[in-house]
């Protein structure tokens, strides 16, 4: 499904953030890169929604090299993007920010499903608000609302559980490992927070100066211990 | 009191005329961050597009159709051929499409010459308003440039198209994220920038003289507009203009043109010093 090789890349040319990495995510599987600040998870995400353009090695989507093709043609194929600090539209209305999930990508329809606003009742009982005005976890909702309606294959989730209080955390966790079940959705999610973790994701990338140091079942990380705290532990 | 209307009908043409041009300035500094110093030829090319085609007989209303699709054309081309290689170098392109601004001038002096010209009202019957009499011509541009602003209002703001735009301009990397070719929205704007400037340019030139130094008598009462109605959205060039355009006419027809130009200055720095971000701008 998603088969990265050997990438390298970073913000100023000749300072890496990644350095030769490398790992593949099966369909359908939801799986965590998990690794302390600065270790280059978000870079990670940016290079393959690409917003970052791979200095070197091969990123393969679906059967098709994504690496350094411009956003809105990555989001073509089939990959949505929740960003890091949501980056929703706060001047506009939550149904306008979900309509602008659907308008861009031309194969699904543009006008919104049922279940765009069914999955999450906040959506619903908000449509007309702005979307400054919601909380951080009701704009993390919409933002990830916003990259489904799109119908991705893949999702990219970058730190969903930041300034979100924990209740709605575990909330959000089980709906999109509800939602990747149904739709048979490959999900690639950057998180600090275990919990989310623990209730979403089956398999874990830990990721160390700009490499996949380890992966591991998240059995095997309930179970040892250590490995969370070589690589996350300050 | 028919002075009062007189001055009224005045300045609420020049309000809208203006309120095009500043309408695709901000369109454009919007979404591109791009300050167009090339804009006042554009309007100036849509005023020799009407003396172009009425000099080769074509009627002065095939001229203000043609005047938008041409400038549009051009807009295209400018921003493929100059805008797109430095639109991420903010400084640099106030200065290419300042040097823009000079060479289309100096092809305009070449091809038309450098002297004014006029063009034939095409609409010499007078009108009477509340008792003043008035051109039938000004009343129409008063009523087409009402259709053409409200449709570019009604195009962001309620189109699914104007969505992408405004989402363009929100945040352009979330945009081309969700699907969005922001390249094409680019061009797009830029095009329609142009072509309203084209269009307004077009429909003035049977009451200006039309002359190379024209665009620069637009230009810059329209950034003022801008900057006194502020950048964030488009309500800002209608608020802009408005203070602009009424000010200069008011005081204009009380006084003299100079005393306007001084005046409308005066206003625009108080405004800017009072409103940093312009009268629609937060703090």
């Amino acid at each position: 499904m998603l088969t990265v090789e050997a990438v390298a890349a970073g913000y100023l040319k000749g300072s890496r953030v990644l350095e030769d990495l490398s790992f593949a995510v099966d369909r359908g599987e939801i799986v965590a890169v998990i690794g302390r600040n600065g270790m280059g998870k978000t870079t990670l995400v940016k290079t393959i929604a690409g917003h970052l353009r791979p200095e070197a090695g091969s990123i393969t989507f679906d059967g098709r090299s994504i690496g350094g093709l411009p956003p809105h043609r990555i989001a073509h194929l089939g990959v949505g993007y929740v960003p890091q600090g949501r980056d929703i539209f706060g001047e506009f209305s939550v149904t306008e920010n979900l309509l602008l999930g659907v308008l861009g990508i031309s194969r699904v329809s543009s006008t919104l499903p049922e279940w765009a606003f069914s999955r999450f009742p906040v959506l619903a009982e908000r449509r007309g608000q702005r979307a400054g005005t919601l909380s951080g976890g009701q704009q993390q909702q919409l933002a990830i609302m916003r990259a489904l309606v799109g119908e991705p294959k893949l999702l990219l989730l970058d730190e969903p559980s930041e300034g979100i209080q924990p209740s709605i955390v575990h909330e959000i966790g089980r709906t999109v490992r509800e939602i990747a079940r149904e739709r048979d959705l490959t999900v690639l999610l950057v998180e600090q927070n275990l919990d989310f973790v623990w209730a979403t994701a089956s398999r874990c990338l830990f990721v160390e100066n700009g490499r996949v140091a380890e992966a591991a079942t998240v059995e095997r990380m309930r179970a040892d211990q250590s490995l969370i705290r070589r690589y996350l532990s300050v | 009191m028919e002075i009062l209307v007189a001055i009224g009908l005045d300045t609420v043409s020049f309000l809208l005329t203006l309120l095009l041009v500043a309408l695709g300035l901000i369109i454009i500094f919007g979404l591109m961050n791009v300050i167009n110093m090339a804009h006042g030829e554009f309007f100036l090319l849509g005023a020799y597009t009407v003396i172009a085609v009425t000099q080769a007989g074509g009627s002065f209303w095939l001229a203000v159709l043609l005047a938008p699709l041409v400038l549009a054309v051009i807009g295209v081309a400018v921003e493929e051929l100059v805008i797109r290689h430095v639109y991420h170098r903010f400084i640099d392109t106030i200065l290419a499409t300042w040097g823009l601004s000079l060479a289309i001038k100096q092809a305009v002096i070449v091809t038309f010459g450098a002297t004014s010209q006029s063009v034939g009202n095409p609409m010499p019957a007078q009108v009477d308003i509340l008792g003043v009499t008035y051109p039938s011509y000004r009343v129409f541009i008063i009523i087409v440039t009402v259709i053409v602003a409200s449709g570019t209002f009604l195009f962001f703001y309620r189109s699914r198209l104007g969505l992408m735009v405004r989402g363009v301009i929100a945040n352009r990397a979330m945009a081309s994220s969700l699907g969005i070719n922001t390249r094409l929205m680019d061009r797009g704007t830029f095009a329609f920038g142009a072509a309203l400037a084209g269009f307004a340019g077009a429909v003035m030139a049977p009451i200006m003289s039309v002359d190379p130094q024209m665009g620069v008598g637009f230009l810059i009462p329209a950034f003022l507009s801008i900057l006194v109605g502020g950048t964030g959205t488009l309500l800002g060039a209608l608020l802009g203009t408005s203070a602009i355009a009424s000010a200069n006419t008011v005081i204009a027809s009380l006084w003299t043109q100079v005393a306007a130009q001084v005046a409308v200055l005066t206003l625009a720095v108080v405004v800017i010093r009072i409103f940093p971000q312009g009268l629609t701008g937060r703090r």
